[in-house]
């Protein structure tokens, strides 16, 4: 048989009702059975008493005028009740005067009379009464019955059956109540079992423990289920670090296979030209003139530069992966105009207008952000170079559903084509010809890296020949 | 010689004693009168007698003894001491000539079988439970009488006889006796 402990949760439920149930009736019974001997005990010992008295006050003629025939005949009455077993009258000299059955054994009768009153004896009830006819007066004889406790035993195995009959019918309707209630109590913790187990073997976090009242175990099925969604969200939240980390990671990994091909590309570029001229400078076959020789090491060393300074914007741009932020307040305005100053300072015939809106200051890394409106500004001047008015705008949008203002940097310059717009960030990407416009190709991407390390975004819209638009966003510091 | 000279000696005390109650008080009864002298004791337990027979709570209980005493100083040692409720046992002899009307219970000894029906009628309807053995006693108008039969003494009882007189006798004892009336007997 399986142990209390490991019995299943309905099993041990009903077990305890039925076996308190039983526990309690079997008491009750004992306690009524008991009670009811005992006062039956009582009433036997009346009764007998009672009998006795009214057998010995009609025996007192017979045994007054010794009349033994008749005191036998009024003995003869006990009969009558089937438990008194034997009785006799004694004389007053207290010898046995007369008996019943009539034909008692002097040995189913005390030789002489004892001391009056009952008692219990070897399962017998046994008395003495006094045959009297006038109070106070001698008593003519004794009385004495004997009464079996058949009576007894017969109530007790009648009180038995009805006890048994009870603690039966009284088990058999707990059992079904108990079937009944103890599903209150068995069934959410057996469904939060199975709730629980499905959860494990299937790891689906989704699935819910159905709550059916409002007691502690519902509080269990809501903690439970609380829990659950919890872990659910946490699972979700992780799963999307997970792909924002990946999509991080892949985008990492795809712009360091960019960057490693266009770098490779754009540094070959340079030195093709150096050594080209090179070569042509150390040729014994040709003969240059000293102005072409000059030329040429010119050549030289405008590639060198050129290899110099993409060298220098490579490693500016990568120290931004790992150089820290240092925000405060900037007042971007008063860095634009600055910044636009210097730019247009040297000689220019264009016209340029700048329109410069009022600017929000930004908490950010204040050289970085230099940064990004150097480049910013000088890709508008560069690219509205061929327009002969070149019109600059600096200014920002509040969009409706985010707080955070979006800036933007407008020129109406030579602008791209939206399918290129993806590129327009990478490495080393240029929409543009390097004889049509110079660059390294490392200024956006330095931009948006910077935005990034600001929690920003930026993107770009623009229609060919019509002009380009840049926006970006700085992020609140505090997330 | 010796058993001649007794019978001599007891025939000389017969005739020397003097008559009436108080000869036969020395000796003791024979076995069948100390039980009627317990009887006569009894009747006193279950029979009821009218207030007026007693002069008062006190009064004692009278047995008197009519005729020639068959008890002796048996009944006498019976009843000494001896109370019924409040009332005294107390036992009376009565000479031939006496009228026999302050007891209560009346023992009409066998010597008074011939002047029996006077002596009865004597009583006058006084509340007296008559007892005797004699043979007519009940015809005569006695209420209860001695028989023996088998060795036993049982009781007939005239109890229309004791009706008449305001006295009641206890049921009880009626159940071991044998009722009669003066003319069934």
């Amino acid at each position: 048989m399986t142990p209390f402990r490991d019995m299943p949760i309905q099993q041990k439920l009903m077990t305890m009702i039925l076996v308190t149930n039983g526990v309690v009736l079997a008491l009750t019974c004992a306690a009524f059975v008991g009670y009811d001997l005992l006062s039956f005990r009582q009433s036997t010992v009346r009764q007998l008493a009672t009998l006795a008295e009214i057998i010995a006050a009609e025996s007192t003629g017979a045994v007054a005028f010794d009349n033994q025939r008749d005191a036998t005949e009024i003995l003869g009455a006990l009969q009558a009740e089937r438990h008194v077993v034997a009785a006799c009258l004694y004389d007053n000299k207290g010898q046995v005067f007369a008996r019943y059955p009539a034909n008692a054994p002097d040995s189913a009768l005390p030789p002489q009379p004892l001391a009056d009153g009952y008692r219990f004896e070897n399962g017998h009830l046994v008395g003495f009464t006094p045959v009297v006819q006038l109070a106070g007066r001698d008593r003519f004889g004794t009385l004495h019955v004997k009464s079996d406790m058949g009576a007894m035993w017969e109530r007790l195995r009648l009180y038995g059956l009805i006890a048994a009959l009870v603690v039966l019918v009284a088990s058999l309707v707990a059992y079904a109540l108990s079937r009944m209630f103890q599903r209150q109590i068995s069934q959410p913790i057996l469904a939060l079992s199975r709730t629980a187990r499905a959860i494990s073997d299937r790891r689906d976090y989704s699935v819910r423990a159905q709550k059916h009242g409002e007691d502690e175990l519902g509080a269990l099925t809501d903690a439970f289920n609380h829990m659950l969604t919890q872990i659910q969200e946490q699972n979700q939240l992780l799963e999307t670090r997970v792909r924002e980390r990946t999509a991080e990671l892949e985008a990492a990994n795809n712009e360091l296979e960019a960057f490693g091909s266009s770098a490779a590309h754009d540094l070959r570029t340079p030195l093709r030209t150096i050594k080209g001229f090179a070569d042509v400078l150390l040729d014994p076959r040709t003969s240059l003139s000293g102005a072409e020789a000059q030329r040429y090491v010119r050549m030289i060393r405008e590639g060198s530069g050129q290899m110099s300074r993409l060298i220098e914007d490579l490693l500016n741009f990568s120290r931004l992966g790992r150089q820290a932020i240092v925000r405060r307040t900037v007042d971007v305005e008063a860095l634009c105009r600055e910044i636009f100053e210097e730019l247009t300072a040297g000689p220019d015939v264009r016209r340029i207008d700048l329109q410069l809106q009022q600017l929000p200051p930004v908490n950010g890394d204040p050289s970085l952000l230099r940064v990004v409106f150097v480049n910013l500004l000088s890709n508008a001047l560069k690219y509205t170079r061929p327009c002969a008015v070149a019109v600059i705008e600096v200014g920002i949008r509040k969009d409706p559903p985010t707080l955070a203002p979006v800036y933007f940097v407008r020129d109406n310059g030579v602008g791209f084509d939206m399918r290129d717009a993806g590129k327009l960030f990478g490495v080393f990407q240029r929409l543009h010809h390097a004889h049509e416009f110079e660059g390294t190709g490392v200024g956006l991407a330095t931009v948006r890296r910077i935005i990034d390390r600001h929690g920003g975004r930026i993107w770009a819209e623009a229609t060919p020949q019509a002009g380009a638009t840049f926006f970006f966003t700085f992020s609140d510091p505090v997330l | 010689m010796a058993l001649l000279r007794i019978l001599a000696a007891g025939l000389l005390a017969l005739w020397l004693a003097p008559p009436g109650p108080l000869r036969a008080a020395e000796s003791r009864p024979e076995p069948e009168y100390q039980l009627k002298a317990v009887f006569l004791f009894n009747f006193a337990q279950f029979v009821e007698w009218p207030a007026r027979s007693f002069r008062g709570p006190d009064a004692p209980l009278i047995i008197g003894v009519s005729g020639t005493d068959p008890f002796g100083a048996y009944l006498d040692n019976l009843v000494t001491g001896e109370k019924v409720g409040t009332h005294p046992l107390v036992v009376r002899r009565y000479r031939r000539d006496e009228d026999p009307t302050d007891c209560h219970i009346l023992f009409v000894a066998a010597s008074e079988t011939a002047a029996l029906g006077p002596a009865i009628a004597r009583l006058n309807g006084r509340s007296i439970l008559t007892v005797s053995d004699i043979e007519t006693f009940t015809r005569e108008g006695g209420m209860v009488r001695f028989v023996t039969e088998g060795g036993k003494i049982r009781l007939r009882i005239n109890v229309e006889a004791a009706k008449a007189v305001d006295l009641r006798i206890s049921s009880k004892i009626l159940r071991p006796a044998t009722v009669v009336t003066r003319e069934k007997n």
